[in-house]
């Protein structure tokens, strides 16, 4: 099965990395994220309630709305920091890219490990770009604002496009479509990828750090 | 196919709590806070679509006010519309919120409700997120009861696109295909922030005028306003509650009506002036049809004149002093006085409180007798000094 795939390239300043990847992350998650289920007896289930909190970027003129649960929030943040610290370090050219991914396990068979089947990708292409004074640092505030507020317009348009979703398991099965490890959440099971370009160009190239990590302790 | 009864029943009632949570999230944003609700690992009774959205006791009533019962049918969109004032009285609609229900669209295979609730969830999940980032957002969180506030009104019809200025900007959050018909969220917003005098000048001075009858019983009033709201304001077609302090405009006693209406009429008139009009009227019997005409005598025009101190800048604008029929005729009279309260902007809350200039001048010559007065202060010291040694 193909994933969905989408891709937002932004040139952003450095400091404004972080919110920027952040603001896309948060409003693709609180889409894809729902109440906490609790299984009866009986076998049916219900489902929690999602609350939502406003954030306000310091870097960027935006606000985003994200699920308010916050070790989701401190899970983002680890990982986007991660990216964001190598992506401004001194050996990078400046360029990388992170993405959020949204998958689902097949049960795993005696000895292997479960496979894991994408079905959805969002990925943020960043460049950073040097700016020398407070008034070109004012234009790209209010710039990076707009350009994010036409990405965050184009999620919700995706959102409500109604495309293939993974079904609701049984109980047995929750763990494989959903990460269960939040105590208030529930998005679908997802893990973040990064990746760094060298001073010399293409990702290919042998100084590419490449890290997987699954938020799901395995 | 065709729906059961209970799947129609069902559907109505996830359609109006759209519509009632649709309006809460868009009024909420407005509001000029930032907002923060809670998740539940248990749903409660008002927490619909698995959302906490918190409910205002305002924005509910006035929802289920405009609704009457009814769900959004196919011809009467639910609107809300998001306007600013400024605290000089200006208004500028900022934006249109548009829930529709499209008859003929509609998708008979989606049979399964359940889904249909879970895409109305992620529809307001949208409406969530679309509702920060559209211009108006920021407007919302700069507001005060000092520069301007953000109003809402919500209302069945068609939305006042001509309202929102050239180049306005749609943005069609989603729709969701139900066996009933296609459910539709837009918005339309404006992209022009400046307040040009053509548009607010010729909608406030009817405002004004229909300042001196009941608000409640001007026509423009029940187009869109029918509940029944004690407060006085001028011209208050919108409802303010929810999201500023209302601020009490000093001008409105100006337009509370007398008890009596025209009391001014059976007012004895000043007997000397009484006697000066009528020697003017012996005198000058050619000039009668005039006068009657609410023309005055040029040398009476020009003393009058000259006791009206003019405050426009408008050089072109000449202060006629009309007799108007039911005003007292005193040397100021209502109509000037009328013109001036408006002409003159009302003072800020800033200089209230600030000293004048006479207070400073008191704190200078204070400062200077206590520097002459340097010597017996070192004295008083000294002598503590040694007491205190002593």
């Amino acid at each position: 099965m193909n994933a969905r795939s989408q891709i937002f390239e932004l040139t952003v300043e450095g400091r404004q990395a972080d919110e920027a990847v952040a603001s896309i992350f948060h409003t693709v998650l609180f889409h894809r994220s729902l109440g906490k289920f609790t299984y009866s007896d009986e076998g049916s289930y219900s489902v929690g309630t999602v609350g939502y909190a406003d954030v306000d970027c310091d870097f960027i003129d935006l606000t985003y709305v994200c699920c308010s649960s916050s070790s989701l929030e401190r899970t983002i943040r680890k990982e986007i920091n991660c990216f964001s610290e190598q992506l401004r370090g001194n050996e990078g050219s400046g360029m990388g890219q992170i993405s959020l991914e949204f998958f689902q396990k097949k049960p795993s068979r005696w000895l292997f490990q479960p496979e894991c089947i994408p079905w959805e990708v969002w990925t943020v292409r960043l460049e950073l770009i040097t700016l020398n004074n407070e008034g070109e640092r004012q234009v790209c505030r209010e710039k990076v604002g707009e350009l994010l507020t036409d990405k965050i317009i184009y999620i919700t348009e995706v959102m409500n496009r109604h495309e293939y979703l993974p079904k609701m398991p049984s109980q047995s099965e929750l763990d494989l479509i959903f990460e269960t490890g939040f105590p208030d959440v529930q998005p679908y099971l997802f893990k973040l990828n990064y990746s760094i370009s060298g001073p010399s160009g293409g990702p290919s190239v042998g100084s590419t750090i490449k890290k997987i990590r699954e938020t799901l302790a395995l | 196919m065709k729906l059961s009864n209970q799947e129609k029943k069902e559907l109505d009632k996830f359609t109006k709590f759209l519509a009632l949570k649709c309006t809460q999230i868009i009024v909420q944003s407005r509001l000029g806070d930032k907002i923060s609700t809670h998740c539940r690992s248990q749903t409660t009774g008002t927490d619909w679509f698995n959302l906490n959205i918190s409910d205002l006791p305002d924005v509910l009533a006035e929802t289920k006010r405009v609704l009457n019962g009814e769900i959004i049918s196919s011809n009467v969109p639910l609107c809300v519309e998001i306007s600013l004032r400024t605290s000089e009285g200006d208004q500028m609609v900022l934006e249109n919120w548009c829930l529709s229900m499209l008859a003929e669209q509609c998708d008979p295979t989606t049979r399964i409700v359940h889904t249909i609730y879970n895409r109305m969830g992620t529809l307001l999940k949208s409406l969530v997120s679309i509702t920060r980032v559209v211009p108006a957002y920021k407007l919302s969180r700069r507001q005060g009861p000092d520069s301007f506030v953000i109003c809402y009104r919500i209302f069945l019809g068609e939305p006042l696109i001509q309202c929102l200025g050239e180049d306005f900007s749609q943005v069609k959050i989603g729709q969701i295909c139900t066996p009933i018909g296609t459910l539709n969220l837009s918005v339309s917003y404006r992209t022009k922030m400046t307040i040009s005098p053509t548009q607010t000048g010729r909608q406030n001075s009817i405002m004004l005028k229909s300042d001196h009858f009941n608000a409640k019983l001007s026509p423009k009033n029940r187009k869109h306003n029918q509940n029944e709201d004690k407060t006085q304001s001028l011209g208050n077609t919108m409802k303010m509650g929810a999201f500023a302090d209302m601020q009490k405009k000093k001008m409105e006693s100006l337009f509370i009506i007398p008890n009596t209406p025209f009391s001014e009429l059976f007012k004895e008139k000043p007997t000397a002036e009484k006697a000066a009009e009528n020697m003017v009227e012996l005198k000058n019997n050619e000039n009668e049809s005039q006068e009657k005409n609410g023309n005055s005598t040029t040398d009476n025009l020009t003393t009058k004149l000259n006791s009206l101190t003019m405050v426009s800048t408008n050089d072109d604008f000449i202060m006629v002093d009309l007799k108007t029929p039911f005003a007292s005729t005193n040397e100021k009279s209502e109509l000037g006085k009328f013109y001036r309260e408006w002409q003159t902007a009302p003072p800020l809350q800033t200089f209230v409180d600030e000293m004048s200039p006479l207070d400073e001048l008191d704190v200078t010559k204070q400062l200077e007798t206590f520097e002459s007065d340097l010597n017996e202060f070192d004295n008083v010291v000294q002598s503590l000094c040694q007491s205190a040694i002593n």
